[in-house]
């Protein structure tokens, strides 16, 4: 699990392009990364981080989600029924979990499982003009946000779930 | 930095399949196709007008937004290891006259496409989109006019050293921006980081409504540029330069005086050959195989066949033409190309994406 790798985009260096979401559609006909765009009108993909004490997999009564030897979260579509509580988007803070009209009718990213089987990385980290998608271990992820990364983030999440203000405020 | 991985579909090279292949434009959707084709052994040749490969992605979108190493190092690795071939300086003729578009000064050879299609198996036109949109006021022809191309070009060129390429000279002169994408707002700041006395951009709607969002423009104005919104350019002034510009504002009539008028406000595509090729009913999805044109090893990708979009659509049209091309390409091989013509799912599958939106987007909570 240390020294298992995920994904990190930093929001920062993000243009909003659109070519991890496309080049994922692609690869998987269904992206499991999509692009957003806030009413502020800035762009940022919405990403799976594979986390290490993950709410998707501890919601998902069928335990469809689970992790894999490389330490990816990955939905396994025998197990999911496509339950429409959708606990498991709902329980995402990230908002990575996507409802589809195909199949188990959700998606997530599974770190390219198939690509990952012939030791190639993830295809939308391979592909951003920008380089603002990393395939990382776990630690050099924590460590490789700066400051400006940090503030995107932070008004990413803010988006995801707005903060709470008191009535009056 | 990580080199751009355009061979992201495979990872040693493939034995060679002996057939060759001319891609034109070396854009995102003509490397994305380079790299597809050559994943699968084909020799590929790559035609860009440009000095380098790597389209708007290295001489229109400023480099702090798209690392320069990060494209050329992603076409080296393409050139070095897959084999793929690039000719600089290119251009294939024409559908506009030369010098017409932006970025024709650099080309030094002109090639035909009768002489590309004899010489490889197949073509992929990726051209993009290059001539920029017009106002359509009176003045905008007087120098001190210029496009967002126009401007943000030699900025990135001059690196280049071609001859006659200079950064645009906007020291102590007072520039105005026509326009609210990410290119505008480029322009705007390059305007200001160059030394400009001013720099105000005139947009026709809302800050809610730019397409560069309310945080680009928050910025803009942090570094020194004065937003001006629901105004309509109305004709610019000058004798025999560009003096200054008059816009509607509200019902009233509002002057601004500007030694340089950047209007970025779009381009569109200017495909080779666009009749002959019958783009028109590629666009519209009338098909015989999935984005190829009217003549049958002739295909077509990105921005040339959608009109200006973004990388990312453009590298996914590349992507789907490749392997459009590589399929024909094995039913050539054995002499099948017709139990397909005509195929339903060939056409289903063009109406899937004919170059905007899907209708099968993913979802996410609560939207």
């Amino acid at each position: 699990m240390e020294d298992s790798k995920t994904l990190y985009i930093d929001y920062g260096k993000c243009i909003g392009c659109e070519t991890c979401e496309y080049v994922c559609r692609f690869v998987h006909d269904m992206p499991r990364i999509h692009m957003i765009r806030t009413a502020t009108g800035f762009m940022a993909p919405l990403y799976c981080r594979h986390c290490a004490e993950p709410n998707c997999a501890k919601v998902c009564k069928r335990g469809a989600i689970v992790r894999d030897r490389d330490g990816a979260m990955v939905l396994d579509p025998m197990l999911c029924r496509g339950c429409q509580s959708r606990q498991c988007m709902l329980a995402c803070p990230y908002m990575a979990i996507f409802e589809t009209d195909k199949g188990v009718t959700v998606v997530k990213c599974d770190l390219c499982a198939a690509r990952r089987q012939r030791g190639l990385e993830p295809a939308c980290a391979a592909m951003c003009p920008c380089g603002a998608i990393e395939y990382v271990d776990r630690a050099t992820a924590e460590s490789l946000p700066d400051e400006a990364a940090k503030a995107a983030e932070q008004r990413v999440l803010d988006f995801v779930k707005p903060p709470k203000t008191k009535p009056g405020e | 930095m990580e080199p751009m991985n355009f061979n992201f579909q495979c990872g040693d090279p493939p034995p060679p399949s002996g057939l060759s292949l001319g891609i034109v434009g070396a854009g995102p959707s003509g490397l994305a196709a380079a790299g597809y084709l050559s994943c699968l052994g084909h020799a590929v040749e790559v035609y860009d007008k440009m000095p380098k490969p790597g389209g708007l992605m290295l001489f229109g979108i400023p480099g702090h937004r798209i690392p320069r190493q990060r494209i050329e190092a992603g076409t080296l690795r393409m050139a070095r290891q897959y084999g793929v071939v690039f000719h600089t300086h290119t251009k294939i003729c024409c559908s506009a006259p030369l010098f017409e578009e932006e970025g024709d000064h650099f080309c030094t050879e002109v090639k035909g496409l009768g002489e590309m299609i004899t010489k490889h198996e197949a073509i992929m036109i990726a051209t993009g989109s290059w001539r920029s949109r017009k106002l359509g006021i009176p003045g905008e022809d007087l120098p001190g006019v210029c496009s967002g191309l126009e401007f943000l070009f030699p900025i990135r060129a001059a690196h280049y050293c071609a001859p006659g390429v200079k950064a645009p000279d906007v020291g102590g002169k007072k520039v105005v921006v026509i326009g609210a994408g990410h290119s505008a707002v480029d322009v705007a700041h390059g305007a200001a980081a160059l030394g400009a006395a001013s720099v105000d951009m005139l947009y026709r709607r809302t800050r809610a409504e730019a397409p560069c969002g309310r945080l680009e423009i928050e910025r803009l104005e942090a570094a020194g540029v004065v937003w001006h919104e629901g105004c309509l350019p109305k004709a610019v002034l000058g004798e025999t330069a560009a003096t200054g510009i008059v816009c509607q504002q509200g019902g009233l009539e509002r002057g601004f005086e500007a030694d340089l008028v950047v209007a970025a406000i779009g381009e569109v595509a200017t495909p080779p050959f666009a009749k002959e090729l019958g783009l028109e009913s590629v666009r519209k999805g009338e098909v015989r195989w999935l984005n190829m044109t009217a003549i049958e090893n002739v295909f077509v990708a990105g921005d040339a066949l959608t009109g200006p979009s973004k990388i990312g659509k453009a590298i996914y049209s590349g992507l789907r033409a490749a392997r459009s091309l590589a399929q024909w390409l094995d039913l050539k091989a054995q002499n099948r190309q017709t139990e397909f013509t005509g195929d339903e799912l060939i056409s289903r599958e063009a109406e899937r994406f004919p170059g905007g939106d899907f209708r099968d987007a993913p979802r996410v909570r609560g939207r």
